[in-house]
């Protein structure tokens, strides 16, 4: 089983890496899309205030 | 004679720093001209396998976004800083934490027990994501994602920092010609303006005030005049924030929120807000500053919006 990992994927807007398992044939088995990253502005922009978040959300 | 080698990464970041870089615009092609970039991941493609073949100290000067969140972003940080012989901070994240260090208020589990489990959004039954997944094929990993957000210099050496959110491309040029030329100043050192943005600020003060209210944005417009946004009683944190932006908030009738980070003899810069705000501020009795306090909704993403890591508190006080 050959496995070919793609890390970091490059050139977009977000961190990524991918995972590709190929079979015996050399064919495409299986393959994962993974994101190796997060901030979590769903938990800390939480009861803050309503104008802030027009200020805060554009860092995302 | 070949030309100095430079590295450009991205931790816990929005891309709003590498955008920057681009927005210095004409002056990229000069600077680029004169440096090989050997790693960027948002613009070029490089592997994190292609870092560990460099030597160490062969990158002559490492630019990094974004705060340090996880453990894949202090492994390769570190890594950085082994193979480069400077390394520069760019944006409010690496300088000092930024608005993802807002996160030090939460222990990792509550972060990733809501954002896995509990938004309105997400599917029943979800779990948050492990560090080792088995599959039929082989094992995914994932890095571990951290009760705590670092700045970059909580990480690693840092010997120069440009801050900002975004940090202005006037600065990320001014930085990088001073690197070109061989003329960045002894280390550690900030590349921004020497003064407050109120002296680059056009508005005006009529003098020495007093504020009656805190007023917020929500709910009271600034006027429509040249004056003080501080003496209209909105918190602006200009007088507090080193200048080198230009007053662009403030231009725009918002108040500054303090990207820029603060003053290098300022330990803890909601600290020393607040006393400028007690000091603005006519209240005497225990139920004047209690209103008082009441005007202001969320004083931590107010007074450290961009820096809750580095400052003395640093955030929740967590159990483990």
């Amino acid at each position: 089983m050959k496995r070919i990992t793609i890390d970091p994927v490059t050139r977009l807007e977000g961190h990524g890496k991918i995972e590709i398992f190929l079979d015996e044939n050399g064919d495409v088995k299986t393959a994962f899309f993974q994101v190796p990253e997060l901030r979590g502005f769903e938990k800390f922009c939480q009861g803050r205030p309503v104008e802030e978040l027009a200020r805060l959300m554009p860092r995302i | 004679m070949s030309r100095p080698k430079v590295a450009i990464y991205w931790a816990a970041s929005c891309g709003g720093c590498d955008t920057k870089i681009l927005d210095t615009d004409e002056k990229l092609l000069d600077i680029a001209a004169a440096v090989d970039i050997v790693f960027w991941p948002i613009a070029m493609d490089f592997k994190y396998a292609d870092l560990e073949k460099f030597a160490d100290r062969e990158i002559d000067l490492t630019i990094i976004n974004g705060a340090v969140r996880n453990s894949e972003q202090e492994h390769i940080v570190k890594l950085l800083r082994r193979k480069s012989k400077v390394v520069a901070a760019l944006g409010a994240c690496a300088v000092s934490g930024g608005i993802p260090g807002l996160a030090n208020q939460f222990t990792a589990d509550e972060m990733l027990d809501y954002i896995y489990r509990k938004t309105l959004t997400t599917e029943p039954n979800s779990q948050p994501p492990k560090t080792e997944t088995e599959t039929e094929d082989g094992v995914l990993t994932l890095p571990k994602f951290y009760n705590t957000v670092f700045s970059l210099p909580q990480v690693i050496d840092v010997e120069y920092f440009i801050p900002g959110c975004p940090p202005p491309p006037s600065l990320i040029a001014k930085a990088l010609e001073l690197f070109v030329a061989g003329e960045l100043p002894p280390p550690p050192a900030f590349v921004v303006g020497d003064k407050s943005v109120c002296d680059e600020c056009p508005r005006e003060r009529t003098g020495k005030f007093e504020v009656k209210q805190w007023k917020r944005l929500a709910t009271h417009q600034p006027e429509q005049s040249n004056k003080c946004l501080l003496e209209q009683g909105f918190l602006c944190l200009g007088p507090a924030t080193p200048s080198g932006c230009g007053a662009l908030c403030p231009k725009a009738n918002m108040p500054c929120e303090g990207c820029m980070g603060k003053s290098q003899d300022v330990v803890d810069r909601g600290a020393k807000f607040i006393s400028t705000i007690a000091s603005l501020y006519p209240a005497k009795t225990e139920e004047e500053i209690k209103k008082m306090l009441d005007e202001i909704p969320d004083l931590v993403g107010t007074l450290y919006r961009f820096d809750l890591p580095s400052s003395v508190l640093r955030g929740k006080v967590k159990k483990s």
